[in-house]
């Protein structure tokens, strides 16, 4: 029996997260923290929280998780996971243990559909050096997964979305477009091949990016995932109080995904993401308008944008393309802070 | 004239469908795109304005239709507020709320109370974290005045999720209630319980 995924999700192309503002609502009204320990908190809206154990020990620790994105069950664990364990590269951290989440409809689906996301999700886990010792599952529809992920950093390597320094370039090391083909695919409008190289992308685990970051000893990254390229690369630049350009048509971007655009396959999150970025943004009146919203689209599990001194740049590209990271790139560049902490061109 | 039914669509087909008919109709002539999803009618009307379409639209019972014309024209679309709130701000806010007493800033020059109060205003945009609640009063309803350097700034900040409150009685003295349009003139009830319940308050 073949089971499509895709199909139990309602919410189309358009996310199906809490609105932010509702969310902080919340988090407000929880006890306010002030353990020493806590290297990176709540307040900064980095990628996974960071704890001191020691001088030379921190921990890395996240969760993430979601309804899926594909139609396959193996695939949408591999996809899952690759995007939970993908916030501990962005800090610099090494993964280390991990615990499934899961909600899965049992009364719905076969359970060979439980077990496929599982070993989709234990099998990037292993690839990746995770061992996964634990978990939880409620019953719910539609099914949604993800891990939690514990990792270890050194407290004095930690890489946050604050490091990005004025002089530095910008490099990218997955091309995006992703939410676009995924819609696209949803409607029967995007073409087998761009399809599975957006899955092939989403699978690909960040951790030769982060072996790149720390032999080059990168202090800036993030990782791209639902505010897209734009929305990241704005919370960098906020972050580290400086600007950062982005050069839109150095972006690589995934097979037709500009095309789609063109054709009106603009995904409701890319206007959210729009909104959000847009009144501190200084967007070029050259600047196509899809490339725009290319730069909004949502990604899940994106690559790393890398904060990098510029004379490293050339040395660290060469790096990410020998590892397999082909369509690598420099994208844009850091400088000081100007009125509008985002540019794109 | 040519009718795009995408009811029952969600986004993003109805943006496709949109941009189709853009395609196939001539040039100067109109068609009408129908959704029953608002999202896909923000997003719809969002790209219609950014490449400079002209359009008007009208909603009955939570369908809306879509006039919309090929080719150069003056945008009848009025009022993009009304139709397109946005819906999900993403900026986080703090349990702190700042109270402006004065249209100026710190004791001296009165002008350079002013100019510190705008960059001040302005400057809280770009905080990592917004207020919760900006409270106006006494002079300090006058920086929510349309005619006020700030008011564009102010209305920004509404737009990101801020909530603005303005003394009414205090817009009643200086005469400002038909100038203040953003945010809501309150009273000194509700000023108190904000102020009560601020985990900070912060007075520049």
């Amino acid at each position: 029996m073949k089971i499509d995924l895709l199909e139990l999700v309602e919410n189309g192309g358009c996310s199906s997260k809490i609105p932010p503002g509702q969310l902080d609502e919340i988090v407000k009204l929880l006890p306010r923290q002030a353990d020493p320990d806590i290297l990176v908190g709540t307040e900064t809206h980095d990628d996974a929280g960071v704890y001191r154990i020691n001088d030379d020990l921190a921990m890395v620790f996240t969760t993430d998780f979601f309804p899926p994105v594909c139609s396959d069950p193996y695939e949408f664990g591999q996809i899952a996971a690759t995007n939970s364990i993908s916030d501990i590269y962005a800090m610099g951290g090494d993964p280390v243990v991990a615990l499934n989440i899961m909600m899965f409809p049992s009364a719905k689906l076969p359970m060979e559909v439980y077990s496929e996301i599982i070993r989709g999700g234990a099998e990037k886990a292993y690839e990746a050096g995770v061992n996964i010792i634990g978990g939880h599952t409620i019953d719910d529809s539609p099914p949604k997964y993800g891990l939690a992920v514990v990792g270890y950093v050194h407290p004095g390597k930690i890489i946050t979305n604050s490091g990005a320094r004025p002089g530095d370039a910008l490099i990218l090391t997955k091309p995006i477009g992703g939410g676009i083909i995924l819609a696209a695919k949803k409607l029967g409008l995007a073409s087998g091949n761009d399809v599975d190289e957006a899955l092939r992308l989403m699978k690909l685990l960040n951790r030769s990016a982060a072996t790149a970051m720390k032999r080059f000893d990168i202090k800036g990254a993030t990782d791209i995932t639902g505010f897209g390229l734009a929305g990241h690369a704005l919370k960098m630049a906020r972050a580290g109080n400086v600007t950062i350009t982005l050069d839109m048509k150095k972006v690589p971007l995934i097979g037709s995904a500009l095309q789609l655009a063109e054709s009106g396959c603009i995904p409701g999150a890319a206007f959210r993401n729009l909104d959000y970025i847009e009144s501190s943004a200084a967007i070029s009146e050259e600047l196509d308008y899809n490339l725009k919203m290319i730069a909004c689209d949502a990604q899940t599990s994106g690559g790393l944008l890398i904060s990098a001194p510029a004379g490293k740049c050339n040395e660290i590209l060469a790096e990410l393309h020998k590892t397999g990271l082909t369509e690598s790139a420099l994208i844009g560049y850091v400088s000081e802070k100007e009125d509008h902490p985002l540019k794109l061109k | 004239m040519n009718i795009v039914d995408t009811r029952g669509l969600l986004c993003p087909a109805p943006l496709i469908a949109t941009r189709k008919a853009l395609k196939e109709v001539a040039e100067g002539e109109k068609f009408e795109v129908m959704t029953d999803n608002k999202t896909s009618f923000n997003n719809i009307s969002r790209y219609l304005r950014d490449n400079k379409i002209p359009f008007s639209a009208t909603e009955n019972n939570g369908t809306w239709t879509i006039l919309v014309s090929k080719g150069e024209g003056e945008n009848t679309y009025t009022e993009p507020e009304a139709y397109c709130t946005p819906e999900i701000p993403h900026f986080s806010k703090g349990d702190f709320i700042i109270v402006f007493t004065s249209d100026k800033m710190g004791e001296g020059d009165e002008d350079l109370g002013r100019l510190l109060t705008s960059n001040f205003i302005k400057a809280i945009k770009d905080l990592d974290t917004l207020p919760g609640r900006m409270i106006f009063y006494n002079s300090g309803v006058k920086l929510g005045s349309v005619d006020s350097p700030v008011y564009r700034d102010l209305s920004e900040l509404g737009k990101m999720g801020v909530g603005l409150l303005f003394c009414g009685t205090c817009a009643r003295h200086y005469s400002l209630e038909e100038k203040i349009n953003i945010g809501v003139l309150s009273n000194m009830f509700e000023i108190a319980q904000c102020m009560a319940s601020a985990g900070n308050i912060i007075k520049p």
